[in-house]
């Protein structure tokens, strides 16, 4: 972790940009994000597996963006979330250094974009070993089954939105439950409206999601509501083959076609 | 305060037989904002309309549901009666009781209950109606047609002769398509090239038509009345302003043993060739993929015999841009060859040959002079099989459709064979003889009757060669399926007609649907078959279906009709019912992030981006914006939109929201 430690310092020191976005220890040993923008700073930057947060949430904020050039801190999730949001033009390439982490904890420095699409491409991610299981345990349920865990489930929701606010891929700044002319979607804490928010979000993130699980971990009701998107992920593998955040072309998985797609009846 | 007046139509009985009409208008009065409510035997009659007309100047009506039909039929005539009277076309609206209602329902209260229910839904629609007013947009009066066959020609020439521009842009050297290779033309059995030259060469010399050959549309943007198409003219290898058309290249060029296209393979051509001597435009291209200087980097002898110093080597592909109001798709056909055939040998007996190479055998410009004689040997068949439906009516063969000219050209293939080989005998295998059309089963009647053609009903399952002769092995249905086995000199298959190759890529560049075949789709298939779903592109001949060539003619007159009903006005207007994508006041400009997501889901191209920038031009954000112009007012952006900043005029989220709560709330009830 040296080798990052010196690179953010480097950077910093260099001008070559103004802030470094990654990870740092916060109160009672837990990880935290870090913004970093002095080089004597740096040494509180770490990266280990409990590094959790998909920091690619702060690449386009203005909160950040204003700070001037920004490095950022990026484990896997990461890598393909800025992919993601690079197609969606929410990112640009000249305005972000990447210092790419690997599982193994070892720095990649990245010339540009295409060389993370590369990488990311020679290393896949899978799902928690829990997330697996818990899957596979739901698809193994029989529908009525599913309906009544998953309205279990939302009937714990505080509609803090925290789901919404950790996720990268939720970029817009007025949501669909912040649309209020008409109000679609109750957005007071009680249950009215729990169900149509969770699933709208998931279908907002269909063919999006970098697979992070960023919004079960913020959850503080415990509801694993990262699960309907990776579901959701899955699904899109098995039909269409293949992931999101895996590619620099501005072609978004569910609202293209090719051609020789398998089902011609878009045609 | 809203004040809305409700008119509920009967229809004459075709309503009021299963919906209680007046309680209907009744119930209505009763709802919040509802200030005037009738109903009437006929609203769309001229006292129906007064009727709505007088009832928005007397109560000062601020919006007007109609419950009568389906908006398809009557909108626009209620919409025109409330404009007449002083009201914004727009704050009308349709409760489609016929139907959505009468028509589907037997006479039970709940069929009244669900009259009033739609009702209601309207009028809490309509208060949220909002004025708007119609989009105008130029149109650029001129026209570009794609491809050069008779429809092409035809659509062409029609246009011009109404006094609009036109520039038909041809894929090959020569206009004419597959119309000038054919023999003859059923049923009058007149010579195809000598009824259509005389057409190519109007086309040439029309001061209206700009004929560009060896051309081919790379892309398409803009909209009706505003399109900006981008063409490829390829190289041709010749100056054509100082080419006098001679001929001498073509005749000195050492390169001759090319197929011929035009001969489908049963002749030939040098590498610098006009495709047949009566092309238009009479001047030759250097074929570069068989030129020997191309692919030597020697030769050059056509530049030398050229009187006029017109051959260019080094000429490259120009691409062009042209403004147009219009297009015709006009790219026409192509047939299945007989190497898609396993049981009729893949093609690998020479005298199994298709429809369209019998064609060049009987034309007295084909590689024969008129005479049959088969290709392997040059003898004259004395046996001669046509074989019908050959892949078409095939599910098998995945060609589901009849391809609808080779009954006829089949009878036509058989009599011309009979008038030219007195002692010849031609079999025909049909599965059903489809000739309907004016003179044309007289025409089949004469094949077999007066030509004495031998018309046998079943299918072939087998061709081969056996001593120099080739067996067709057929099905006799009317003998009961028996077997029947013919030796044959030479077999004509009838092969299916099918989409050219390349349409599909079109039709994504100019954005028309197209069919499982991958023939161009007509917007509604009686009513508008010269549309498509895409405003100011038309379907001209046999790239929509097979198609003969009174009927590709006849097309390509409706779609030049609909060009110049088009281009009779210097302004298009257009219901406003399109989505738009919400602004604000700086520095948020619009809650629009520009993810431009919804840039590859739009079936109009409708969608451009929009950049707001500094004064010394720094970007500040980019937007998505919907061309007005261009937007059918499909929706489907407006789902997909995340942030919900797109909404569509006339069928706002407001409105729908509204709609659906007035529904639900009376369910609770």
């Amino acid at each position: 972790m040296n080798k990052l430690k010196e690179k953010a310092k480097e950077l910093l020191s260099s001008g070559a940009v103004q802030v470094v976005v990654g990870y740092e220890e916060g109160t009672g040993g837990k990880i935290r994000p870090a913004f970093v923008s002095r080089p004597e700073d740096a040494d509180k930057l770490l990266y280990n597996a409990d590094c959790h947060h998909n920091l690619a949430l702060y690449l386009y904020k203005h909160e950040t963006k204003r700070i001037g050039k920004m490095a950022v801190v990026a484990p896997p999730f990461v890598l393909r979330s800025i992919l993601i949001l690079t197609t969606e033009f929410q990112l640009e390439e000249d305005s972000l250094v990447v210092l790419g982490v690997t599982p193994e904890e070892e720095l990649i420095e990245f010339a540009n974009f295409k060389e993370i699409e590369t990488w990311v491409n020679q290393h896949p991610i899978g799902m928690k070993e829990k997330d697996r299981e818990m899957l596979n345990r739901l698809n193994a349920m029989s529908r009525d089954e599913r309906w009544q865990f998953w309205q279990n489930e939302f009937s714990k929701c505080i509609k803090c939105f925290a789901c919404r606010g950790t996720c990268p891929m939720c970029s817009c700044f007025r949501c669909t439950v912040d649309y209020n002319a008409p109000q679609w979607i109750s957005v007071g804490s009680h249950q009215l409206g729990n169900f149509d928010w969770h699933l709208m979000r998931a279908m907002h993130l269909a063919g999006r999601c970098s697979v992070c699980g960023q919004c079960g971990e913020a959850c503080p009701m415990d509801i694993p509501v990262h699960l309907l998107s990776f579901q959701i992920n899955e699904d899109i593998f098995k039909m269409f083959g293949s992931r999101a955040g895996l590619t620099l072309k501005k072609e978004s998985l569910l609202s293209t076609w090719k051609s020789n797609d398998v089902e011609n009846f878009i045609r | 305060m809203a004040r809305i007046g409700v008119f509920v139509c009967h229809c004459g009985e075709n309503i009021s037989a299963t919906v209680d009409c007046d309680r209907v208008a009744e119930n209505a009065s009763g709802l919040p904002g509802v200030v005037h409510s009738v109903d009437y035997k006929y609203m769309c009659s001229d006292p129906g309309q007064t009727l709505i007309k007088e009832a928005i100047k007397e109560h000062k009506l601020t919006g007007v549901v109609v419950a009568a039909c389906s908006p398809r039929m009557h909108e626009p005539t209620f919409r025109k009666a409330c404009a007449e009277a002083g009201l914004n076309p727009f704050l009308c609206e349709m409760a489609n009781v016929r139907e959505h209602c009468s028509w589907v329902h037997e006479k039970t209260e709940s069929t009244t209950q669900k009259a009033k229910d739609v009702v209601r839904l309207l009028v809490e629609k309509v208060k949220r109606n909002e004025a708007l007013q119609p989009i105008k947009v130029p149109v650029t009066k001129k026209a570009v047609v794609i491809g050069g066959g008779v429809a092409g020609i035809q659509a062409s020439l029609d246009i011009a002769n109404g006094g609009h521009q036109v520039l038909l842009v041809e894929r090959e050297p020569s206009i004419g398509g597959h119309m000038s290779q054919l023999s003859e033309t059923f049923p009058t059995l007149d010579c195809s090239q000598c009824i259509l030259t005389p057409r190519m060469v109007e086309v040439a010399q029309h001061p209206n038509i700009t004929l560009w050959s060896y051309s081919e549309v790379i892309g398409l943007d803009g909209f009706i009345g505003n399109f900006t198409v981008k063409i490829r003219k390829k190289a041709k290898s010749i100056d054509e302003h100082l080419c006098t058309g001679c001929g001498l290249c073509t005749q000195k060029c050492p390169v001759r043993k090319i197929p011929s296209e035009f001969e489908q393979g049963l002749g030939t051509r040098p590498a610098i060739y006009t495709p047949f001597p009566q092309a238009v435009p009479n001047k030759p291209v250097i074929d570069k993929l068989n030129c020997t200087y191309y692919l030597k980097g020697r030769c050059k002898l056509c530049e030398r015999v050229c009187p006029t110093q017109a051959i260019r080597f080094d000429q490259p592909d120009e691409i062009v841009e042209v403004q147009a109001g219009a297009i015709v798709l006009a790219t026409g056909y192509d047939i299945k060859r007989t190497d898609f055939f396993p049981e009729y040998g893949y093609g690998k007996y020479k005298d199994v040959i298709d429809g369209l190479q019998f064609e060049r055998l009987a034309s007295a410009s084909g590689p024969t002079g008129g005479m049959i004689r088969r290709p392997s040997d040059g003898q004259i068949p004395k046996n001669i099989v046509f074989v019908a439906c050959a892949g078409s009516r095939d599910p098998a063969k995945g060609i589901e459709y009849c391809s609808k000219i080779c009954c006829m050209y089949t009878a036509k293939h058989a009599m011309l064979y009979k008038h030219k080989v007195h002692d010849g005998t031609p079999y025909v295998f049909y599965m059903d003889i489809r000739a309907a059309g004016k003179d044309y089963d007289e025409f089949t009647r004469r094949a077999i009757e007066v030509d004495r053609t031998k018309y046998i009903r079943g299918r072939v399952s087998r061709i081969y060669e056996k001593e120099g002769k080739l067996v067709v092995v057929g099905a006799d249905t009317l003998l009961g399926g028996q077997k029947v086995e013919i030796e044959a000199d030479m077999v004509v298959l009838a092969t299916a007609s099918v989409a050219n190759p390349g349409s599909e890529e079109l039709a994504q560049i100019v954005h028309v649907s197209y069919d499982r075949y991958k023939f161009f789709a007509e917007a509604h298939p009686k009513l508008k078959p010269v549309e498509t779903n895409t405003a100011g592109i038309f379907l001209a001949g046999a790239c929509q279906a097979p198609k003969d060539i009174p009927e590709s003619v006849s097309a390509a007159s409706g779609a030049a009709a609909k060009v110049l009903g088009l281009f009779a006005n210097d302004e298009l207007t257009r219901e406003p019912l399109v989505a738009v994508v919400n602004r604000m006041a700086p520095p948020l400009f619009s809650t629009c992030i520009g993810c431009f997501l919804c840039q590859p889901v739009c079936p109009y191209n409708a969608i451009e981006r929009e950049e707001f920038k500094t004064r010394d031009g720094k970007l500040l954000k980019a937007v998505a914006r919907i061309n007005p112009g261009l937007c059918q007012g499909c929706g489907t952006c407006v789902a997909l939109c995340r942030s919900k900043s797109i909404d569509l005029y006339g069928y706002s989220n407001k409105q729908i929201y509204t709609e659906v709560s007035a529904l639900l709330d009376e369910a609770l009830v």
